[in-house]
């Protein structure tokens, strides 16, 4: 809709973006500004005390132990935890939407519980399922492990519950993804007598870059900033083998009211995350999300 | 050999989703097992369901249901907003132009990518001096915006033709006809996704009425539900009872939408 009138009026879409615009400056751009402020702070609102500190937020932060112990747990938890949701989520995928398949809508919907249910709630229940005398997983396997009291296993306890959670979201992308591939490639390619295998990697796989990049980065932004099950099934313990960055800066704001310090990790955070970003586009060689 | 096939893929798939719904099962049996037969040393691996009395329980000591009816209304009142303002920024962001679309946009994308922990405490601070504590306002009013919402609908309505929209204008339709007669009967597909998502992600948001709500009478079941374990933490029967109900919004709202789901998805998001 080529709109050759330049003018000036009050027509829906003026109102529209000067509404957004509006709403983006109280409620995005002013918060930002307040938590890049209030990093230069020490700020604490119970002591009514701001007062300005330069970098030693950040100096301190970047000189703590559990800051780090925090960022390598993030990593291992988002690392794992992106990966199998992917490797899981194409998966089934790919087992639903064959021709094969009989009441396609029932499976797509029994995966996707998981991911439906609340994330609370699920935590409940999977501390109940790691308990090592009454839950499921050890009896089931019978295994003898205190999963959420033991340091080893705490945090693979944790990555566990979160994939099979979450699974069913990265399920329901590729559907989407497979859903809007064109036939007329897939006929040609049995035409010219490829294998299965051959058509998946050499075309499917190729296909589903952009959803899989959407994906990736979807669940990676996701993951590093994760923390209700942690604060549900082990306030970041035993020890601090579970805390990750998230939940130190909940654990740092409103627990022991250090905003400063708080804000100070949250953008590192938010930079770390605009890094890894711009990284996973560059290296995929994508432009866009949409093309 | 399709048969051998389909009978082979089928069977794997029940063994799968067998394995993703057995906490679900066993969740709902406990529920209605007494907290004996749970916590009993050598019992079998399922408890036997025998009693309601957790649920009539979870009523009796925890305002359960009113807890229940403000989730409900939170998750329900955002998620219309949401629905509502992604397709509109969406319609206007597809389909008109305008001075600085490509940074507002940019700007749009870049919330999904900005970790709540940035602008939780100038936002926490703000709702005090606004004095928006114990109100719903705090709850709904900052979130009646998402990029996700608007990037979705953005996508889904450039695939819209130009020509459809020329046609109804030279008919005399105003942009605003054009919104709410065009545009939003033809994003069915996206409405019923993005109901999906957003309801879920509001009915089982945590953070945010934790910090802004202490009124009992007005708190959210997602931390209703850590509040009740944190005074009955052995009731676990009745843990799995309020863990029950909780999942059943979601489930019935996903039922709801779910034949235009996966359309949606694929319109929407990516492509």
């Amino acid at each position: 809709m080529n709109k050759k009138l330049t003018r000036f009026r009050f027509d829906m879409k003026t109102i529209a973006v000067l509404l957004l615009i509006i709403y983006f400056a109280i409620f995005l751009v002013y918060p930002i500004y307040k938590a890049f402020a209030g990093s230069l702070h020490n700020w604490n609102p119970l002591i009514d005390k701001y007062d300005f500190v330069g970098l030693d937020n950040f100096k301190n932060v970047l000189t703590s132990s559990l800051f780090w112990q925090s960022m390598k747990n993030t990593f291992t938890f988002a690392f794992f935890s992106v990966v199998f949701r992917i490797i899981f989520g194409l998966g089934l995928a790919l087992l639903i939407s064959s021709k094969f398949t009989k009441m396609r809508t029932v499976f797509q919907g029994l995966f996707y519980m998981p991911t439906i249910t609340p994330l609370v709630a699920v935590s409940f229940v999977w501390m109940w399922m790691f308990d090592p005398q009454f839950g499921l997983i050890n009896k089931i396997f019978n295994l003898d492990i205190n999963w959420l009291k033991d340091s080893t296993w705490a945090l693979p306890a944790i990555i566990i519950m979160t994939i099979w959670k979450d699974f069913g979201y990265a399920t329901v992308l590729f559907l989407g993804g497979l859903m809007g591939l064109p036939e007329d490639v897939f006929e040609a390619s049995k035409i010219d007598g490829a294998s299965a295998w051959q058509t998946f990697w050499r075309i499917t796989v190729p296909l589903l870059k952009p959803t899989t990049l959407f994906v990736l980065i979807t669940s990676l932004i996701t993951y590093l900033q994760a923390y209700i099950q942690i604060l549900i099934m082990t306030e970041g313990g035993p020890g601090t083998s579970t805390y990750v960055i998230s939940y130190l800066i909940f654990d740092e704001a409103f627990v022991k009211y250090n905003f400063g310090t708080a804000s100070a990790m949250a953008i590192i955070l938010f930079v770390m995350i605009g890094i890894l970003t711009v990284l996973m586009f560059k290296a995929t060689g994508e432009r866009k999300m949409k093309s | 050999m399709n048969k051998g096939k389909t009978i082979a893929l089928n069977s794997i798939l029940v063994i799968l989703s067998l394995i993703t719904i057995v906490p679900f099962i066993w969740m709902l049996l406990s529920s209605f097992a007494p907290n004996s037969e749970i916590v009993k040393i050598g019992g079998s691996l399922f408890p036997t369901p025998s009693s309601i009395s957790n649920y009539l329980d979870v009523q009796e000591k925890f305002n359960f249901l009113r807890m229940f009816a403000n989730s409900l209304f939170i998750a329900i009142t955002t998620t219309v907003i949401i629905i509502y303002t992604s397709a509109l920024m969406g319609f206007v962001f597809a389909k008109f132009r305008f001075w600085g679309k490509n940074v507002l946009f940019g700007v749009v994308l870049s919330t999904m990518m900005l970790p709540w922990a940035v602008t939780i405490i100038p936002k926490y601070e703000m709702m005090v001096d606004f004095g928006w504590l114990d109100s719903y306002k705090a709850l709904i009013i900052p979130s009646m915006v998402s990029g996700f919402g608007i990037f979705m609908f953005r996508q889904a309505i450039s695939q819209i033709p130009d020509e459809m929209l020329e046609a109804a204008r030279v008919d005399g339709a105003s942009d605003f006809y054009i919104f709410h007669r065009i545009i939003l009967p033809m994003s069915q597909n996206t409405i019923a996704s993005l109901a999906i998502f957003q309801f879920l992600w509001s009915w089982e948001d945590f953070l945010w009425p934790y910090l802004m709500i202490n009124n009992e009478e007005k708190q959210l079941l997602s931390v209703g539900l850590r509040m009740f374990n944190g005074q009955y933490g052995t009731d676990y029967g009745g843990l799995f009872a309020a863990t029950s109900i909780s999942i059943i919004p979601v489930i019935v709202i996903y039922i709801i939408f779910q034949k235009r789901f996966i359309a949606g998805v694929s319109s929407g998001s990516i492509k």
